[in-house]
């Protein structure tokens, strides 16, 4: 009754025993994730941005707030801008609408905190960070 | 002597019950008398939420619904609302919608194999299972950027077109498969004692299997022929030559067997849309804010677990009247009493993976 | 036969000679060789359970196409130890309902049959902590008593699903213990004594595995559902019943059922080893070949034989599904009790037969 299939099995898993296994060891090797990857914080290039508001708009979950403020020349002007990953489905719908292509993914795949509060970002506090630290480079560099 | 049923408590934590469900089962022994699928623990109110949304921001709602089967339920979707529209799609873009929810269903598929070798207490095929249908994914990934909540198909389309190199990958992919599948043959399927636990258990009368409103695999399992690609063709799902398998007796062996055969008939389909796949744009003419006329309007497609309708409702306004899904995992659930009955505990849980519920598309 | 002297044979024997004129008594002298081995034993058990929960889980990820435990120390050889200090720094958590006295002996009283059952083990030619004319019979005796401890704890966890894995566990284990016995009674018919040692000797022109295969295989089944593993891990049932009568234990007293699930795995391995594998002589080869291999103790070829057999139970387990409760017991009583039956007849029949050829 019971046999040559149970052989057949213990086969396979003999065979496997033997074969390179496919784990990618995970913080020595980082996961090849593609450009198209949708993940992490959204980057908002703010000296692009229209304060449109379109990007708040077409989000599902409400998981962008922005503010906007009008300047002198009676210009909208962004005053701030909260990206809560929280509660960000990552449905790409904010990206694809901005109308200057402001908005791009930061690709972090795997980040976590200790409290929903770390969830949420400041994109223009984010932005303002890396335009500093992109000029500080350049100082060095033509320092250098 | 006398004896006494008892109560036993399976779920909501628990490791067969595929996320959270509970079952009460009344046992007497180790036969269970009845069992109540006890179900709502991951309800999100998904059908309300979408009425308070605009067409295009349901879809990704939908990813979560049945999660194991996103491109499946995107497609139902964005056709309903399409439908709703009167809206025409691109060629290529309708192949390519091919393409990706028959890749999803043989994922999915994968899936229900593998659980319930594990269920079974196989598991080593469950992890050959899920390491194969990693190779999908990383297709879909490639694809739209996400795993498994794509929102890929749009009302008009799909998201993105085709990366260079996808279509050789996927190609690379199906010629792969034979070989998956025979290793499933090997370990999983052509295992006698897994035959043992599954042959003659739980079986499902095709009147019996109306009656309750199954669909997928579940109904054809016991004999009926019904496949929603085949009986009301939806998208170019005309153009293709595959066959339905059907199963006779409808048993937890036929619905698992069902489904290693659906995975080959899947991949018939995909090979013909590699062919046949035009150039061209992937997405229509789609107006900014999308404003179906008043009306109302019904559409299913086959999902991996069964047959997943959509109904929307219009009144003109850009948000739906009514969003409502019929959900096959939910329908396929009920049938878990009546099979159950006079089974061992162990063949709970061997129905329970062959009927496959998906606990989000469940309480949805 | 080997001619040169084992080492741990020799570190016993000066051992003794030291404390000879130490203490005295002979008698003394036993009782204290006699903690020695014990020590010992105990050492071969803890040792055991280490390296066997390492080289399960190693065997599982290759089989798995996965590389296993690999970050704790050197390829995760230290894993083990990591989970055991994780294991016993954990709260011991007693939920409320338990019977309490019940509850606390069970893993207790588990671990002592296997402890005890390492008594008879010939893990080399004179290397045996008692070597008991009936040593095949005390074995088996010592190990039944395991089914004990599991009732005690499915009974005494006070939880529905324990309580199904303990009763379980009792129909399994006595239902295989039958089988388990008849097909070892086929050697002990050839070799005439139920002595550890005579077994071994007796396989020095051929093993028993070649002799009685059917009996062999009917005791890697039995041995199988006798240690709980897949596919006959019903007691245990991990998508059935959650654990078994392990559900309720934590910390150190689930560390224990581990503990003596693998010292169990080396017991009947080795009783494998024992009875049809030639126990500590190496394998049958041409006398050249016997004389290059001289060097190699006994206890080496024990334990390569040994891990042979738990490799083979681990493999079982790393590819079959479980067998449903109703399957399990009609296969026992239906197939494999009937076949060992059979066997006894044929073994019986070969040797009347075998006795007239030698007479006429
Ligand atoms: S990805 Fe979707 S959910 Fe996330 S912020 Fe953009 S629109 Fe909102
Ligand atoms: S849609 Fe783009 S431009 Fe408009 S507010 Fe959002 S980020 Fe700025």
């Amino acid at each position: 009754m019971l046999g040559k299939s149970l052989l057949t099995g213990m086969a396979v898993t003999l065979r496997e025993l033997f074969r390179k296994n496919v784990t990618e060891e995970y913080p020595e090797v980082q996961p090849e994730l593609g450009d198209r990857f949708r993940g992490g914080r959204l980057d908002l290039v703010v000296s692009k941005c229209i304060a449109c508001g379109l990007c708040m708009n077409n989000c599902p979950n409400g998981s962008i707030k922005l503010k906007t403020v009008k300047d002198e020349n009676n210009k909208r002007q962004l005053d701030s801008y909260i990206h809560n990953t929280g509660l960000c489905l990552f449905c790409n719908l904010c990206v694809e609408v901005c109308p200057t292509k402001c908005l791009v993914w930061s690709k972090e795949f795997a980040y976590a905190g200790y409290s929903r509060d770390a969830l949420v970002f400041d994109c223009m506090a984010l932005d303002r960070e890396r335009i500093h630290r992109e000029e500080q480079s350049q100082t060095t560099e033509e320092k250098g | 002597m006398q004896t006494q049923t008892f109560e036993l408590n399976m779920g909501p934590q628990h490791p067969a019950t595929h996320g959270v469900l509970r079952v009460v089962l009344e046992l007497d022994g180790e036969i269970v008398v009845k069992a109540t699928p006890v179900i709502g623990y991951l309800h999100r109110g998904i059908e309300k939420i979408c009425e308070n949304r605009t067409y295009v921001q349901s879809i990704p709602f939908t990813d979560r619904m049945d999660y194991l089967s996103g491109m499946n339920n995107n497609l139902a979707i964005c056709q309903t609302i399409e439908k709703l529209m009167a809206l025409e799609i691109p060629e290529r873009a309708e192949y390519i919608r091919v393409i990706t929810a028959e890749l999803n269903r043989i994922a999915s598929h994968m899936i229900t194999i593998g659980v319930l070798a594990l269920d079974l207490g196989g598991w080593t095929g469950m992890v050959y299972c899920f390491r194969d249908r990693e190779r999908i994914l990383d297709l879909f990934n490639s694809l739209c950027g996400a795993r498994m909540t794509f929102n890929y198909i749009r009302v008009g389309g799909v998201g993105w077109d085709l990366p260079e190199g996808w279509l050789d990958e996927c190609r690379r992919f199906l010629k792969d498969l034979p070989e998956m599948l025979k290793t499933y043959e090997d370990l999983i399927s052509g295992n006698e004692i897994l035959q043992m636990r599954l042959k003659g258990v739980a079986p499902l009368s095709a009147e019996r299997a109306i009656a309750m409103s199954a669909s997928g695999a579940v109904l054809r399992a016991s004999g009926v022929d019904y496949d929603v690609r085949k009986a009301n063709p939806y998208g170019i799902y005309d153009r293709f030559d595959f066959e339905v398998p059907l199963g006779t007796s409808g048993d937890n062996w036929d619905r698992f067997y069902l489904r290693y055969l659906e995975i080959i008939q899947s991949a018939r389909i995909i090979e013909q849309a590699l062919e046949q796949i035009p150039e061209g744009p992937v997405m229509a003419k789609v107006p900014k804010m999308i404003k179906p006329p008043v009306g109302e309007v019904y559409h299913h497609v086959e999902n991996p677990r069964g047959d997943l309708g959509f109904y929307l409702v219009s009144d003109g306004s850009p948000k739906p009247y009514r969003w409502h899904a019929r959900r096959p995992a939910m329908i396929n659930l009920q049938l878990l009493d009546e099979l159950s009955r006079g089974t061992f505990i162990a063949d709970v849980v061997a129905t329970l993976g062959t009927l496959d519920p998906v606990l989000g598309e469940v309480d949805c | 036969m080997n001619t040169n002297q084992d080492i741990l044979l020799t570190i016993a024997a000066t051992l003794r000679s030291f404390l000879d004129p130490l203490l005295g008594n002979p008698d003394v002298v036993d009782v204290t060789m006699y903690g020695v081995a014990l020590a010992a034993i105990l050492g071969i058990i803890f040792g055991n359970a280490v390296i066997l929960v390492w080289a399960e889980r190693k065997v599982a990820g290759y089989m798995q196409s996965r590389p296993g435990p690999n970050r704790v120390g050197p390829i995760g050889l230290l894993q083990t130890v990591a989970d055991t200090i994780k294991l016993i720094t954990k709260e011991d958590i007693r939920p409320k309902g338990v019977d309490r006295w019940v509850w606390f002996l069970a893993p207790v009283v588990l671990f002592v049959p296997t402890l005890a059952a390492y008594a008879v083990f010939p893990f080399s030619e004179g290397l045996i902590a008692v070597d008991l004319n009936i040593g095949l019979f005390y074995f088996l005796a010592v190990a039944s008593t395991v089914t004990i401890p599991f009732l005690m704890a499915g009974w005494s966890s006070n939880n529905k699903y324990s309580l199904i894995g303990g009763m379980r566990s009792v129909a399994q284990m006595v239902s295989y213990e039958i089988p388990l016995v008849f097909s070892l009674i086929g050697v002990v018919m050839l070799v005439g004594s139920l002595k550890m040692s005579s077994i071994v000797e007796a396989q020095s022109g051929i093993w028993f595995i070649f002799l009685q295969p059917v009996a062999f295989l009917i005791y890697v089944i039995a041995a199988t559902a006798e240690t709980n593993r897949t596919p006959f891990d019903l007691v245990e049932g991990e998508s059935e019943i959650v654990a078994g009568p392990m559900t309720e234990y934590s910390g150190m007293k689930w560390s224990l059922f581990f503990l003596a699930e693998y010292a169990n795995l080396f017991a009947v391995s080795a009783i494998a080893t024992t009875v049809f594998l030639g126990g500590w002589q190496p394998p049958p080869m041409p006398a050249v070949m016997r004389d290059a291999v001289a060097f190699i103790p006994g206890w080496i070829w024990f334990a390569a034989k040994t891990y042979f057999m738990i490799f083979l139970f681990m493999w079982f387990r790393w590819t079959f599904p479980r067998f449903r409760v109703d399957q399990l017991m009609s296969f026992g009583w239906k197939v494999l009790l009937p076949l060992a039956l059979a066997n006894i007849l044929v073994t019986g029949v070969g040797i009347y037969a075998y006795r007239i050829a030698i007479g006429g």
